[in-house]
């Protein structure tokens, strides 16, 4: 019973950091209906920016993470305006292999700047693990939840209740429509971008102290991302932050009481049912942003 | 003119072995060669359904361990092993196009892309059956036997290049009469316009399954030719890498044309050769990414057609 | 007029007839280096690497081979099979390497071997722990790091020592990891003890955690850990956060002890790991000097002292093949590989001669290297306490 327990307590933990990065990526493909391949290279940009301010500037690890943060968003703005605006009306695929290269060349220019040893970013938080009951937790890891958790609210809130976030729905709902109620297209585009950018960053920032940072780190992440977009739903923001946690647990009980090594296929074959059986994703009722 | 550039590029192919020196060079125009019938068979699906299959590299694998598994666990010979690599993908994609059904656009990407991935682990974890990670090293090479003559195997690189060469001038073929046939308008016609098309009768879910059947027979096809050429069959050959080079050989190279991926396939295995050659390995990808995107900003429909439009203008 | 174009058409003459007897002079000696520098395991084949170049640079200050200087060409296998292969080609064919040296990975070495036959070239194998390696009758495989099955006896004289019940194992899913599982899993059943849970991890995964927790729902003494240093520190840190108080025993020789220190922290405390160099005693290795002049090198290099328990490979590796061009007398590939059969020297690790393996008549080399453990104390490494007496 108490490893059940203990694998529950991964799986939502774990779970937890899923959503972060499905909600970005879900965000861009739903407003935007861009396959952004390059997803988890903003995920490694968040983990090293933490790296670089706590090593480099001797900034407090609280500090850190914020920065890495706006680091991620800004580099978003950036590639969408040089990358995506130009190539705003090719197809989805051209603009596919561009986030493709771009994959490419931000992992290789991190290989080169920070080479292939993989470094760890020391944190606050003593390693003892807090205990509850029969399971047991490091203090960092509940961290990295509640700030998750708080992440995600935070987004939603954006979105939901904010003008800007009426304004990225108008605009992904009815682009015409928005320009002529007052809404710069080009601004929300930006901003939509960089905002899953920056949640990318936050999830890379918050999971790489947890991890190891390298500079292939982003690859699974962005494995993992999509199966999260797919089983809440393309651009459903409430679907994908439960989808995650749904993905975490699945994934923890498959690999302790199934297979570790099919561990991993736990994700796809979720991802192959709720296709077949019901691609709007398992929680098309929720709101959709787009 | 076209006819004389076109036997010119015949000929200059035909005869490769005899003036390409280099072994090395000959070896990467094998490689562009099996990339070239792979981008061939993800072009039918992404140029002429318009569907994007990102778990191509999945019945690559798949016809590779196919043809692995038979000559060198039973000993079979290559040529039924290069049968059962176009046939047991082309089972593996006939089972995609039937699960995809109704899917369409972005959730096709999914599926094909979780396909692609439970395979994978299957063949590194199903060990009895694969041999795991270790692989299956000792592929025979094909060999040719005429009755009454020796066999004369196609281990020298001379020999299989012109094996390659055949079979991607009987894919382009093959290509080219399926899109001048019925079947290859009913296709382009799903994909300019699937509601329209339906109206009048197509049946979408019968053509994309058709196309997912022989594409995905063409890239074991690719797999199997691999497999005989590297002799070895590992895990490896399902890596996401593979796909994304197929994919940047068909789009780069210009998808919906058939030229285009044979030259895409024949620039981006050049490249990444000429990139070693040049720089250290540590700016070889770096380049490699900056080029793609270059390549996609000026020319976003593909080499192929740029160039054929800027030829065109007088 | 005339005699100036005569005596300009000597002196060209001359110098053309001259140059190719001051190229030979000059030319270097080339020795192919096949490791994945870029990929998951990037740091190790970087190690190797650093330790290569410090080998290369030494034979050279000493005059070089048969008085040329050797030149090493290093290529990146990417950690990927296919361009291991490629890279083999490409040194054999395009640079004429009389010998390789790689490929790390037991399936990037595997896909190089028939290169290998194929143009009759021969590679010391330096990293690779498959058994198949050096049973597949190719005879121009010649490996210096031990396979699975070798590295297992290394630890048999030690297994009443450990007090070893039952055993998990937890290892990355790659041909090491599995081939470590079996081995050492047969080592344990001979010796009387059981093997309890074997648990797999992917070469990228990050989360051990479901794999952790059910050993530690298990009732194993020991927890046997194969994989490279960054999932070893991954995995100390998660069972130490659901507290499996277990014996750590490492296997492979990639665990870095020292990184695992930095990174991994408390949690790294009392685990044992099973090395084929000790650079905190490099007076306990069977060339002490040898030992100590390496490591100095390599700090004074400025390289990561972590990397020594890997870079030491290369320097072997690239030992072997000079020592064997010198005994081959001529930079060519044939020559080269009858050579080594003849090759006694002192690498790092410890004495290298190749003793025959394989199907008759088809053998590949396999020497046998030196194995040690050792034990992380009070944050420090430190000799397990009853190695110490031995």
């Amino acid at each position: 019973m108490e490893q059940l327990l203990q694998h529950l307590l991964n799986g939502l933990l774990l779970g937890a950091t899923y959503s972060l990065l499905g909600i970005g990526l879900t965000l861009v493909f739903g407003l935007m209906n861009v396959v952004n391949f390059a997803h988890g290279e903003f995920y490694t940009l968040g983990a090293y920016a933490v790296f670089a301010a706590l090593v480099g500037a001797s900034v407090s690890f609280f500090v850190a993470i914020p920065l890495a943060i706006a680091v991620g968003a800004a580099l978003g703005a950036l590639c969408e305006r040089v990358l995506l605006r130009p190539l705003r009306d090719e197809s989805i695929d051209t603009v596919m292999l561009v986030m493709i290269g771009l994959w490419i060349a931000m992992q290789n220019a991190e290989l080169l700047g920070w080479g292939g040893v993989a470094k760890s970013v020391g944190t606050p938080f003593s390693t003892q693990p807090v205990v509850l009951g029969h399971v047991s937790v490091s203090p960092l890891r509940i961290f990295v939840f509640v700030v998750s958790a708080a992440f995600i609210v935070g987004a939603h809130l954006l979105l939901a209740r904010t003008k800007l976030g009426r304004a990225m729905r108008a605009t992904f709902q009815d682009r015409e429509t928005a320009a002529l109620m007052g809404v710069s297209i080009e601004r929300i585009h930006t901003i939509t971008f960089a905002f899953g950018a920056g949640l990318a960053a936050a999830a890379g920032a918050l999971l790489g102290p947890v991890f190891l940072l390298y500079p292939s780190m982003g690859d699974l992440a962005s494995l993992k991302a999509f199966s999260v977009v797919i089983l809440g739903g393309l651009g459903n923001f409430a679907g994908a932050a439960l989808g995650g946690i749904v993905l975490g647990v699945a994934e923890e009980l498959g690999a302790g009481y199934v297979s570790s090594g099919y561990r991993d296929a736990v994700g796809f074959v979720i991802i192959v049912a709720v296709l077949l059986l019901r691609p709007s994703g398992l929680f098309a009722r929720a709101e959709r942003v787009g | 003119m076209r006819r004389l550039g076109l036997g010119a590029l015949l000929a200059v192919c035909a005869t490769a072995p005899l003036w390409v020196w280099n072994p090395y060079h000959l070896h990467t125009l094998i490689m562009a060669g099996i990339f070239a019938v792979l981008a061939l068979s993800l072009n039918l699906l992404l140029g002429y359904t318009g569907q994007l299959s990102l778990g191509h590299a999945a019945f690559f694998g798949i016809g590779a361990y196919a043809t692995g598994l038979l000559t060198v666990k039973l000993e079979w010979s290559p040529w039924i092993g290069l049968l059962a690599a176009t046939a047991l993908p082309a089972l593996a994609g006939w089972v995609i196009g039937r699960l995809a059904l109704k899917l369409r656009g972005a959730y096709f990407v999914l599926l094909t892309i979780s396909f692609a991935g439970v395979i994978s682990l299957v063949s590194v974890n199903w060990m009895d059956l694969t041999n795991g990670p270790l692989g299956l090293p000792g592929v025979p090479p094909v060999e040719l036997a005429v009755p009454g003559l020796p066999a004369l195997s196609l281990r020298t690189k001379g020999a299989y290049y012109y094996l390659v060469l055949a079979t991607v001038v009987a894919s382009y073929l093959f290509c080219l009469a399926l899109i001048r046939s019925r079947i290859g308008r009913a296709l382009v016609a799903l994909r300019e316009n699937e509601t329209l098309a339906v109206s009048v009768g197509i049946d979408g879910t019968h053509y994309l399954v058709l196309a997912a059947v022989i594409s995905a027979g063409m890239a074991g096809l690719g797999g199997g030719l691999y497999a005989h050429y590297t002799r070895f069959v590992s895990p490896e050959v399902f890596l996401f890498s593979y796909t994304v080079t197929m994919v940047i050989m068909v789009v780069a190279g210009g998808k919906g044309t058939l030229t285009g991926p044979i030259v895409g396939a024949v620039i981006f295995t050049v490249l990444p050769e000429a990139l070693r050659e040049l720089t250290s390995w540590q700016w070889q990808m770096l380049l490699y990414g900056i080029l793609l995107i270059a390549v996609l900003f000026f020319m976003p429909r593909g080499i192929v057609p740029t160039l054929e439009a800027r030829w065109r203008r007088p | 007029m005339n005699r100036v174009i005569t005596s300009m058409a000597l002196l060209v003459l001359g110098l053309v007839t001259a140059l190719p007897a001051l190229a030979q002079t000059g030319e270097p000696i080339k020795i192919g280096v096949i490791q994945p520098l870029s990929g998951p395991v990037a740091a190790s084949g970087n190690y190797v690497r650093m330790g290569t170049e410090i080998a290369r640079d030494w034979i050279n200050a000493r005059g070089g081979v048969l008085g040329r200087q050797v030149q090493l060409l290093i290529e990146d296998n990417k950690s990927d099979p296919k361009e291991a292969a490629t890279a083999a080609e490409k040194l054999i064919v395009r640079d004429k390497v009389p010998v390789i040296m790689g490929a790390w990975g037991s399936s990037m070495t595997l896909a190089a071997m028939p290169k290998l036959e194929e143009y009759g070239v021969p590679m010391v194998v330096e990293t690779s722990s498959a058994a198949s390696i050096t049973k597949r009758g190719n005879p121009w495989v010649f490996r210096i790091s031990p396979p699975s099955e070798m590295e297992a006896l290394g630890l048999e004289k030690y297994l009443k020592d450990f007090g070893i019940k039952q055993a998990d194992f937890l290892a990355v899913n790659t041909d090491w990891g599995r081939g470590a599982a079996t081995a050492f899993g047969d080592l344990l059943k001979r010796s009387g003890a059981a093997v309890g849970a074997t648990e797999f991890m992917d070469q990228a995964a990050t989360d051990m955690n479901a794999q952790i927790t059910k050993i530690k729902a298990g009732t194993s003494d020991t927890l046997f850990l194969t994989t490279g240093v960054e999932q070893i520190t991954l995995v100390l840190k998660q069972a130490q956060e659901q507290r499996l108080a277990r014996k750590v025993i490492t296997t492979g020789g990639s665990s870095s002890p020292s990184q695992l220190i930095k990174q991994a922290g408390p949690a790294a405390e009392g685990t044992y790991h099973i090395l084929f160099f000790t650079p905190w005693f490099p007076e306990a290795m069977p060339d002490g000097k040898l030992a100590k002049t390496f490591v100095d090198e390599w700090n004074k290099r400025g390289h990561p002292f972590e990397g020594l328990t890997e870079g030491f490979r290369g320097h072997d590796g690239i030992m072997t093949a000079a020592d064997a061009i010198k005994l081959a007398g001529k930079p060519d590939p044939k020559a080269v590989r009858d050579a080594l059969w003849k090759v006694n020297i002192m690498g790092v690790n410890g004495p290298i001669r190749f003793e025959k393996d394989g199907p008759a008549g088809k053998e590949s080399g396999q020497s046998k290297p030196s194995i040690f453990i050792v034990q992380i104390r009070d944050g420090k490494i430190a000799l397990p306490t009853f190695a110490a007496k031995k």
